[in-house]
């Protein structure tokens, strides 16, 4: 469940998760990821990529031949269960219906969000979808993002700029909702089936679907790309992971795909999640050119790419913007009406670094939307200078923040000292002061909302320098050599406690580190606090070169995603955690099937994990955003406003008179 | 014997100072350097949360030691889990303890604590930290006091000119001296050396260093301009060399049979110095520059050092916190104006061109 908040439903492989936990690290209140329609695939299997890599097969053999049955004996034996084919938008005006708005939306532009009521009003207000002809069908939106797209191509697809602007472009069958249950979504599935033993799933396309180029697309389609994905020349560098837990993905005929998976496991859902290629566009230039980018026609594809979602790009000027225009060969198909087109006509995603500066746009009205920083929230939205274009609002995020102990040098090898890192850590300091009181306290890696949380809630760690010293004490970090730091004797040497600390060069995350230090100063251990390049410390902690780090994990849409973070010897234990038993949880819970047993075992890993205390568990960093006035329709998830279905979907803009 | 000594001539440099001192501007900033040099000795004496003396269980100590050099601080205080707090905590282990504090009880370093002093408040955070009569210069979004911070910086500020001019000086001088002075293809390597170096970026190279060392210190960054920035320098005393290695004296020199190492130390250099130092000065206010931008841009000493730079790029996230633009703006400001104006009024005061050209 948890990764990287950029990157991290990219099913992140391993590698891509390290850059993630940089980049979020880096952007530190950056934006995630974004799967605003749906349509690519949201994230989960990070599990699988941990599963896959300690064994890694050879490259050559990712692809084992398969002989799939024949449908008709698919179809006798499976026995087929019927699984939600859903349109999230349809969901979510039924859902705001039966609400009734707790302000009008005169009032609520008229509200300074400084309180919970006025951002329960905002939120109910705005964040309505529009009646029949209310929404401005020619509108744009100016979108923030903080670094530009590494590639066009989907399957390329890995940084949180990727998945807001690739999610709108691309095709795919799967999503999930705000409650992050998976289904099918409606605009491209005409019916989803699983078979009993839970190891195939049989999806039928619907007939009126068509790439940018206007060639249909096909369930061959689907089929072809799982075998690109699975190639191990091409450098995919997030979706590869997840996908590999498939068996084989066939295609019978034009509309009916049928994955068939290796094991029936609960995060099978998420596993035939991948984004999707057009088979005739790539067929012929893959083989010559497989990594999809080096060849004279894959350079043209990379600047016009053939896209089957709603929108195409149709301006690129790097570093600076990428621009998207709504595709009508996506909602009218034959001079037919299929499906509604997407609320904005184009979207122009500005690419700001820098925080300020991007403060500064919103102000001057030149983007509509942004993440804030706490600060800026607390401080630098207000009056009217803020108000008077932009409104703002929060929501609860399932992003947290830890120091990351290194278990595998000296220090830290031992649970007593890990146990006092948390006690002897400022946490209220950090909270009330560096966080501006914007954030909860976090206790584990499960948020206390989700359904895997234990049932009796997890204390968070409190400050109480006594209980640390005397941990300390026991576990033998004692002043030997009286020079004021502790200090036990190690292989016949007297080593020092003393320690770096790495951060990135965030001003919050830099001043928690600072805080950490003051802390353990006070109690006889010596912290060296390092801000690094993000990429540095991306580098530094996969190769688990680091004493301690600071940074954070998103939420993915499974628990059994973490499962890299903690199983043994996985691709994203940085600090090298092992547990028989929370390996052995995890196992079973991805073969576990029913809901309420599963969450169960997810519970007790978070309470092995909070005895254990591999990570001082910081804070959830909640959700700050400003919106500008024109704006509607924003209903937040627990991984943000955009990176669920509808997400961003759901966003539109009133006419103007 | 009075009327000998009046008629003994004064020396170059007395001569150069005696100049020096007739304008009052550069006195002025002379002042105020040495103003910072005294802020920077005592700076643990003037701000600071530890006692710049105290008589703890029998024997005296100086915990304020511990602001130059952690390991300086008696090791005792740990033990006895004083915690970094030592008003409350002396009294209560030891009654019979007195101590003589700080001119001003706030830390460089961390946020003061509520009843930390007693009976006085904690530290305001977030933006409520104004200028008030507990926090002069007003706090940071931690609570960390400005005024302490900037005394606590003043050492930085200063050792980055010295040391880092220190080290150019020495290589530019040696350099030059040898390029100048042995000349042909000794002089052709120096001279391409100098104009290699030349173009290397510092900041560039600076940034790059810092990414590779596991544990930057502000001791590196100082080590990086001063390996870089001695190109100018290593010009200028090449040139004077230049103009006086076929001067008589050097003749005489070389006639009565001094070597070379004797001929540019002894007789060469000091007569080229005066217009070295010029650029030396200039490079110190070019340094104390380019600290505070490093620290500004986030590359500065690692945290929690206090530096102005620092402080300023506290401020870059919240700009309607005006204390923390201007204060340490304005020591930067004087600093580098205090040492352009020395530059300025020794090239005057020691080149006899410019001289002539006043009177």
């Amino acid at each position: 469940m948890d990764r990287f908040p950029l990157v991290d439903h990219a099913r992140a492989s391993a590698r891509t998760v390290a850059w993630l936990l940089a980049s979020l690290v880096a952007l530190g209140c950056g934006r995630q990821e974004a799967d605003p329609l749906a349509s690519v695939k949201p994230e989960p299997a990070a599990v699988d990529a941990a599963r896959a890599q300690p064994v890694t097969p050879p490259a050559e053999r990712l692809l084992e031949p398969f002989d799939p049955p024949a449908i008709e004996a698919l179809d006798r034996d499976a026995k087929w269960i019927d699984r939600p084919v859903r349109d999230s938008l349809a969901l979510l005006r039924d859902e705001q219906a039966k609400e009734t708005a707790l302000a009008t939306v005169a009032e609520a532009l008229t509200l300074e969000n400084d309180s919970p009521e006025a951002n329960a009003k905002i939120l109910s207000a705005l964040g309505r979808l529009p009646a029949p002809g209310e929404a401005d069908p020619d509108a744009r939106i100016d979108r923030h993002v903080t670094g530009d797209l590494g590639s066009t191509n989907p399957i390329m697809i890995s940084t949180s700029a990727e998945f807001d602007i690739l999610g709108l472009t691309g095709f795919g069958l799967f999503s999930f909702d705000r409650k992050l249950e998976a289904f099918a979504t409606s605009d491209t599935v005409a019916s989803w089936q699983t078979s009993a033993d839970g190891l195939f799933d049989k999806v039928v396309l619907r007939d009126d679907l068509v790439w940018s180029d206007g060639t249909p697309i096909t369930a061959h389609d689907i089929a072809f790309t799982y075998r690109v994905i699975m190639d191990p020349r091409v450098p995919v560098p997030a979706v590869r992971s997840g996908t590999d837990q498939l068996r084989w993905v066939h295609a019978y005929d034009d509309r009916i795909v049928v994955f068939f998976h290796k094991e029936p496991l609960a995060t099978n859902v998420w596993n035939i999640n991948f984004p999707v290629l057009p088979k005739h566009v790539y067929e012929n230039t893959w083989e010559a050119d497989p990594t999809l980018k080096d060849s004279p026609e894959h350079v043209k594809l990379e600047q016009a790419p053939v896209v089957g979602g709603p929108y195409e790009i149709v301006d690129r000027q790097r570093g600076q913007q990428i621009v998207l225009r709504r595709r009508e060969s996506w909602a009218e198909v034959r001079g037919k009406q299929v499906r509604e087109p997407p609320f904005f006509k184009e979207v122009r995603f500005r690419i700001i670094e820098d925080p300020n500066t991007s403060l500064l746009a919103l102000k001057s009205g030149e983007i509509d939307e942004m993440m804030l920083l706490p600060e800026q929230w607390t401080t630098q939205t207000k009056g009217r200078e803020y108000y008077e274009r932009n409104t703002k609002a929060t929501a609860s995020e399932w992003v947290s923040f830890h120091f990351g102990w290194n278990i595998d040098t000296p220090f830290f090898a031992d649970r007593r000292v890990r146990r006092a890192m948390s006690y002897a850590f400022d946490h209220d300091t950090m909270l009330e002061k560096l966080c501006y009181g914007l954030y909860e306290p976090a206790a584990g890696p499960f948020h206390d909302a989700s359904w895997m949380a234990p049932k009796k809630k997890l204390e968070p760690s409190k400050q109480d320098l006594d209980k640390a010293e005397a941990l300390l004490d026991e576990a033998g970090w004692v002043d030997h050599d009286n020079d004021g730091v502790r200090d036990k004797e190690i292989n016949g040497r007297l080593v020092p406690f003393e320690f770096t600390v790495l951060v990135n060069q965030q001003p919050l995350r830099v001043a928690i580190c600072t805080l950490l230090k003051e802390n353990l100063d006070q109690i006889g251990v010596r912290v060296n606090v390092r801000p690094t390049e993000s990429t540095v410390l991306q580098q530094l902690t996969q190769d688990k070169k680091f004493q301690a780090y600071l940074g954070g994990w998103g939420a993915g849409t499974d628990p059994d995603t973490s499962e890299n973070i903690w199983a043994t010897g996985a691709g994203r234990n940085f600090i090298g955690y092992s547990n028989p038993e929370v390996d052995r949880l995890f196992d079973e819970g991805r073969r576990e099937l029913d809901r309420a047993k599963r969450a169960e075992k997810y519970a007790r890993i978070q309470e092995i994990l909070h005895d254990d205390q591999p990570y001082t568990w910081l804070y959830w960093r909640n959700s700050f955003y400003g919106f500008s006035k024109s704006l509607r329709g924003y209903v937040f998830s627990p991984r943000g406003p955009y990176h669920y279905s509808p997400g961003f979907g759901s966003l539109w803009m009133p006419k103007t008179e | 014997m009075k009327a000998a000594v009046a008629a003994r001539s004064t020396g170059f440099w007395a001569e150069a100072w005696k100049r020096f001192r007739r304008k009052k501007l550069a006195m002025a900033a002379l002042t105020f350097i040495g103003g910072l040099l005294l802020t920077a000795l005592f700076a643990p004496a003037i701000a600071g949360t530890k006692p710049v003396l105290c008589r703890y269980k029998g024997t005296i100590y100086a915990p304020c030691l511990g602001y130059f050099d952690r390991r300086l601080e008696p090791a005792i205080f740990t033990k006895d889990r004083f915690r970094g707090t030592y008003p409350r905590n002396l009294k209560e282990k030891d009654p019979e303890s007195w101590a003589i504090w700080p001119l001003v009880f706030q830390d460089p370093y961390r946020s003061v604590r509520a009843d930390e002093w007693p009976g006085e408040p904690a530290n305001p955070a977030r933006d409520e930290g104004r200028p008030s009569r507990r926090n002069l210069f007003g706090t940071d979004q931690a609570g960390v006091d400005v005024f302490a911070k900037m005394v606590h910086g003043t050492t930085i500020a200063l050792l980055v000119g010295f040391v880092s001019m220190g080290i150019a000086g020495t290589i530019g001088i040696i350099v030059g001296a040898v390029g100048g002075y042995f000349g042909g293809w000794v002089d052709m390597v120096t001279s391409r050396v100098t104009e290699i170096v030349m173009c290397i970026p510092t900041l560039v190279l600076i940034l790059a260093v810092i990414a590779v060392i596991e544990k930057p210190t502000i001791w590196h960054t100082m080590a990086i301009i001063g390996a870089t920035g001695w190109t100018g320098i290593a010009r200028l005393t090449r040139g004077e060399f230049l103009r006086l290695k076929g001067s008589e004296f050097v003749m005489a020199a070389k006639a009565s049979g001094a070597g070379p190492v004797r001929i540019m130390l002894r007789h060469i250099l000091p007569n080229a110095l005066a217009p070295v130092l010029v650029p030396i000065t200039f490079g110190i206010a070019s340094a104390v520059l380019l600290e505070s931008s490093l620290s500004f841009l986030g590359f500065g000493p690692p945290p929690p050092t206090a530096s102005w730079g620092s402080v300023l790029n506290d401020a870059r996230s919240n700009l309607a916190m005006w204390w923390l633009v201007a204060f340490p703006g304005i020591a930067i400001f004087l600093t580098v104006l205090a040492y352009n104006l020395i530059g300025e009024a020794l090239q005057e005061a020691t080149d006899p061109r410019l001289r002539e050209a006043r009177k």
